[in-house]
């Protein structure tokens, strides 16, 4: 761990080498990478990923007050490349950065908490297919160039150009997972449900990006039937130890525990749920994903002496139905489905979806 | 606050060494004066972090009137 509190500047460096194996070395050398090689950022390279773009290298996607920090499509784009990037990818990773920078999802807590947070991007949309973006089998890697790569790019972004250091700026205990990239898709044409980002006030011929700062995926081994499956996902979204049910940081929740958004993700076939729509399953599992006062008090979570009728009196860990983000993904094999704890209470962080300007892989910029 | 012209003192525990030695960099003050006090406060008892600011208190004191 840095002791100094030395960062990268977050300003352009130009530097030269001879083979491409010196240049992997140096950008290790130079507090570049995530602890993986990354593809050298040529200019040639990255000036094609700007092209691509279709917006200057100067113009500010964003910017981090807290550090100081403005960050252009031109370092966006050198993050992309060096995280492995098709040039087509630009798009989604520039719109993905923009929403990481708005207000409301405020990236300074998420990019720097002693929690273990990961910054999870869905992509909907014409995009994911033309892109092909993973929505099925092995839904959160490996295997895939466009989930494996965008999610890099974003983390990539955070630490080179937002200064999120681990053990200087980021000071998460237990790291994440997620925080190499966490990058997936909605399989919308598979099913009948009405597709997040369309939820969230976009047109199915559209494309968007959706940012969510989560805990890692918590797998639930339900299947088969739909009550059952809802159950097991809100008695896991319950659980005592996730951010949803902690106190601290309580904010204006006014009920003594955190609260937070979630994501869910169903896989499978989707006619197993041909007799139900998202908002019901929301409604459904909001209604159950609770904790007993009793549980609260045990686990310190709430003060006080235990009385009677605190097993009987439920706190809600969900503000609303609509703070479930559920997507339906995952391989077609079975009907397992995941939970993905916010990693802070909704005060703290809230998910945003951006519009991506797309026309297309020829001619991608609207 | 500082550059606003409002004097101001930051603590921090002893585990943020780094990260507040980093934010100092960043804002172009490398010398400033941040307390630190040993770790952790979370989990501290009402009477327990009350003397932990009691303790604190006079260093704050001195930054503020840049004696720090």
């Amino acid at each position: 761990m840095p002791e100094s509190g030395d960062t990268n500047t977050g300003e352009t460096t130009t530097v030269r080498w001879d083979s491409a194996l010196e240049a992997i070395e140096r950008c290790y050398e130079l507090g570049w990478t995530d602890g993986l090689p990354v593809v050298p950022p040529t200019e040639q390279r990255v000036g094609e990923f700007i092209e691509r773009s279709g917006r200057p290298s100067q113009e500010v996607v964003g910017e981090l007050p807290e550090r100081r920090r403005e960050i252009t499509v031109g370092k966006v784009a050198a993050n992309a490349v060096m995280a492995g990037c098709l040039p087509e990818y630009m798009p989604v990773v520039l719109t993905a950065t923009e929403a990481m920078l708005e207000p409301v999802f405020n990236l300074v807590g998420p990019s720097s908490s002693m929690g273990g947070a990961a910054i999870l991007s869905i992509v909907n949309g014409p995009v994911a297919k033309e892109l092909n973006i993973n929505s099925r089998n092995n839904l959160f890697g490996p295997g895939n160039r466009a989930n494996a790569t965008i999610g890099r790019a974003l983390r990539l972004v955070l630490m080179n150009a937002c200064a999120a250091i681990p053990g200087v700026f980021d000071r998460s205990v237990i790291g994440h997972p997620g925080k190499y990239t966490y990058c997936i898709a909605e399989a919308e044409t598979e099913t009948h449900w009405t597709p997040l980002h369309v939820e969230r006030g976009f047109s199915a011929d559209q494309s968007a990006v959706t940012v969510f700062a989560g805990e890692a995926p918590r797998q639930v081994r339900a299947v088969g039937h739909p009550e059952p499956i809802l159950h097991a996902i809100a008695d896991v979204a319950s659980s005592l130890g996730s951010n949803m049910s902690t106190s601290g940081s309580v904010g204006d929740t006014g009920v003594g525990v955190r609260q937070g958004q979630i994501v869910v993700t169903i896989a499978g076939n989707s006619n197993l749920w041909k007799d139900w729509t998202k908002a019901q399953i929301k409604e459904y599992i909001h209604a159950r994903t609770q904790r007993s006062v009793a549980d609260l008090k045990a686990a310190m979570v709430l003060e006080g002496e235990p009385v009677p009728g605190d097993s009987e009196t439920m706190i809600p860990l969900i503000p609303e139905p609509d703070d479930i983000l559920l997507i339906f993904a995952g391989g077609e094999e079975s009907n397992m489905s995941s939970v993905i704890p916010s990693w802070g209470p909704k005060v703290g962080s809230t998910a945003v979806t951006k519009l991506i300007r797309w026309a297309g892989t020829e001619k991608n910029v609207a | 606050m500082e550059n606003a012209g409002i004097p101001s003192a930051t603590i921090c525990t002893d585990r943020f060494i780094p990260t507040a030695a980093g934010m100092a960099k960043m804002w172009g003050a490398p010398d400033y004066p941040t307390i630190f006090t040993e770790h952790p406060i979370e989990n501290l008892s009402r009477e327990a972090l009350r003397a932990r600011a009691e303790e604190l208190a006079p260093k704050v004191v001195r930054v503020l009137t840049g004696e720090g």
